[in-house]
């Protein structure tokens, strides 16, 4: 009767450290890369932005399109490689998810 | 005898608790369902928010965008995938802020590349830093984080289902980015080493730059000069998510306790935009883009 109980207790020890072991690789992650670094390492956050905005009237940020290009307008180099002068600035996808096409966003031939 | 039930009971507890917590915790979904062979190196194809409030970044996103959430738990940090119409579009990460630690949560852009190894490596030698090491996630992809040489943070993902296709985003999906840093010029010449982009020069104020970076012959961001009189802010990436109306959806999200950087304003061809930040303090934009010519707001 008591090695019956033994086993059952070895048994039962060995269940619960695989059930553990199991946990352990799904529930810690395993490599999903989420773990130990958030995924996104150093603690990702940008510094504190004092301010924002400001932004005046001719403040642009958004896509193009189909607008006429100012490259070279003061005649100065620049650091980047421009696109060829025959290349017009292209725009945003403009199909959507189904298929269809609207005109407005399409990007424009070269 | 009844104790060795009571101990087999105990092992099924045990068993079923674990397939309990394993049910709890789903794999990374794929950025593309079926997977698909296109890729777009130099894309913004996927975005990760980092906030010490997850619960209330679910709530405000859910509440803005209609987006639903899905938990990936791991030992460290809690993650959710965001999804709009089925497709994975963001991802939340839980992260405490240290006391008195004058940070705040923001947003991560991840540009597509084929080869991350390699972008990083080119990204070093032209004066950028590894903030996170390339590394393979499960169900995603291979991925680095890195910090420009402005210090502008942004990621490189290597997509293993492939790039999400060049279609115009829907009302609720990532639309459109700007890299807004004191050198627009030096900014787009280091992502074009990185992504071979063509950059062309967009009219602008005077002493300012908008610069379009496109590839696929589709413009994928813009490098931004910062606002003259704000000299002081730090180089980062913005992205911006597309709504139908930018007055409605910013009034929404300030209701949803999130804050205005900038009111809505007319920018490029009707596009409208906004700068908001959610109620933890992460900036991002909006933008109300018609999709056709004839809908173009009166500037």
């Amino acid at each position: 009767m008591k090695s019956s109980a033994w086993r059952w207790s070895a048994a039962t020890l060995a269940i619960g450290l695989l059930a553990s072991l199991s946990s352990g690789c799904v529930v810690s992650g395993g490599g999903y890369g989420y773990d130990d670094n958030v995924g996104v390492g150093v603690g990702y956050y940008e510094p504190a932005v004092v301010e924002y905005g400001g932004w005046g009237r001719g403040y642009r940020v958004g896509p193009s399109r189909g607008e006429q290009r100012a490259d070279h307008r003061d005649g100065h180099a620049h650091a980047y490689r421009s696109a060829p002068a025959s290349h017009a600035a292209p725009s945003i996808p403009s199909r959507s998810r189904g298929g269809g096409e609207s005109r407005g966003s399409e990007s424009h031939p070269r | 005898m009844h104790s060795q039930r009571r101990s087999l009971l105990f092992a099924l507890l045990c068993v079923a608790g674990t397939a309990l917590v394993d049910a709890s915790a789903s794999p990374l979904p794929p950025l593309v369902n079926p997977a698909s062979q296109e890729h777009h190196v130099g894309k913004v194809i996927f975005t990760e928010l980092v906030t010490p409030d997850l619960a209330g970044a679910r709530k405000f996103y859910g509440g803005l965008f209609g987006w639903t959430f899905s938990d990936v738990q791991s030992k460290n940090a809690a993650y959710a995938v965001a999804s709009l119409n089925g497709q994975p579009i963001a991802g939340l990460i839980h992260k405490e802020f240290a006391t008195g630690e004058r940070r705040q949560p923001a947003w991560l852009s991840f540009i597509a590349v084929r080869d991350v190894d390699a972008t990083s490596t080119l990204a070093v030698q032209h004066g950028a830093k590894v903030l996170f090491a390339a590394h393979n996630v499960p169900g995603r992809g291979r991925q680095a984080v890195l910090a420009d040489p402005q210090g502008a943070v942004f990621a490189v993902l290597a997509s293993s289902s492939g790039d999400p296709p060049d279609v115009l985003a829907e009302p609720g999906e990532w639309i459109w980015s700007s890299l807004i840093t004191g050198d627009p010029d030096a900014g787009a010449a280091f992502y074009q080493t990185l992504f071979d982009y063509e950059v062309f020069d967009l009219p602008a104020d005077e002493g300012a730059q908008h610069l379009l970076l496109a590839t696929d012959n589709y413009a994928r961001a813009s490098a931004n000069s910062w606002p003259a009189n704000k000299p002081n802010i730090h180089p980062h990436w913005l992205n911006y998510v597309r709504v139908e109306d930018a007055d409605k959806t910013t009034a929404k999200a300030v209701a949803l306790g999130g804050r205005i950087l900038v009111e809505p304003r007319l920018d490029r061809h009707g596009g409208k935009v906004a700068v908001i930040t959610d109620p933890a303090g992460a900036a991002f934009g909006l933008l109300e883009w018609p999709d056709t010519e004839s809908k173009e707001v009166a500037q």
